[in-house]
């Protein structure tokens, strides 16, 4: 299952795109009369959005064989933007991984020499929904949550470093372990870590936050451990 | 799950999520999920002069596998108890 967005170009019954039923899919909402944004292109014309438990798929009024897809695996966040400076119209706002993307803005030099020129679809990374009635965006803002929690990430990297670090054993030398995709982190080596920053206050607040490295990993593999051997003695 | 109840006890506390792709959104944390998929209330870009067109999204949901940090506030946090408790589950495993 790739990231990024997809070509629907085949529809099923009463117009609605073909779902995978025997994989668990199931239709959440329909929204008729919403348009869509490619990141800073123009709206394409109306279409209606199909919600489903795996994917959002958006479908062209107009032209049948038009319509787009996206996995909710892939829609890393969402948001409700109503501030007119943003965007004109209220609208639900999402960002989405791509396959090559990842940070990288590696169109500089090529690919926009025109700005019709077709664009990439399995490159965009920022949609907009604006359905027509804007008093819509907080159903589907909550779709899209309920939609989201029920598409976790599958194990996807390593299992090997994703073990625990703690900062005051050997997290100074072994940082191999500490990278992206690595688990939990305590970083005990801030100059004035939590609890012992007395009067440091208005020196630099960021010192006295305690930062956290979030795993995609969650914590049901506590037997790792075993793999990591840090330093720790006590067990 | 530790982390899970930790960050529970953060709702309506603000903070500082960073992405993986460099965005930092502040808001106020709504909800937190067992994935640590996050929700932030009036919520707004840190970096607005990179990225205006996000300059302010009301309700914001994080996909938990994006996250790269959340910064706290420093009143949310007990470092003793958390170490505490990290050490305890980490032999529990």
């Amino acid at each position: 299952m790739g990231l990024g967005f997809v070509e629907v170009t085949e529809r099923g019954e009463a117009g609605k795109p073909y779902f995978d039923h025997e994989n668990g899919e199931e239709l959440m909402h329909v929204e008729p009369e919403i348009a869509l944004v490619f990141g800073t292109n123009p709206p394409e014309s109306p279409g209606t959005l199909y919600i489903s438990s795996k994917r959002v798929v958006w479908l062209s009024d107009l032209d049948r064989r038009k319509g787009y897809a996206v996995d909710f695996l892939s829609v890393s966040l969402h948001a409700i933007s109503r501030d007119p400076e943003a965007y004109p119209s209220p609208c639900i706002y999402a960002q989405i991984e791509t396959e090559a993307a990842s940070g990288e803005e590696d169109d500089s030099d090529t690919s926009d020499t025109e700005p019709d020129r077709k664009f990439e679809l399995s490159k965009v990374t920022e949609m907009r929904l604006v359905p027509s009635n804007p008093s819509h965006l907080d159903t589907l803002f909550n779709v899209f949550c309920q939609c989201a929690e029920m598409n976790p990430d599958q194990d996807e990297e390593d299992g090997e470093d994703a073990g625990w670090v703690f900062g005051d054993e050997e997290a100074g030398d072994d940082d191999a372990a500490l990278d992206e995709d690595s688990g939990w982190c305590f970083s005990e080596n801030f100059a004035n870590p939590i609890g012992h920053s007395n009067g440091v206050k208005d020196n630099d607040l960021s010192r006295t936050i305690l930062e956290f490295q979030i795993d995609d990993q969650r914590f049901d593999d506590a037997e790792e451990m075993e793999n990591d051997t840090h330093a720790d003695s006590r067990r | 799950m530790l982390f899970f109840s930790y960050f529970k006890e953060l709702v309506g506390k603000e903070v500082t999520v960073e992405l993986k792709n460099d965005i930092a959104i502040k808001g106020i944390l709504h909800s937190v999920d067992q994935y640590l998929n996050i929700k932030l209330e009036n919520s707004r870009v840190v970096d607005q002069d990179k990225y205006p067109h996000m300059l302010s999204v009301r309700n914001c949901f994080i996909r938990g596998s994006v996250v790269r940090y959340v910064l706290l506030p420093p009143d949310g946090v007990d470092t003793e108890l958390l170490h505490d408790a990290t050490r305890r589950e980490a032999r529990a495993g």
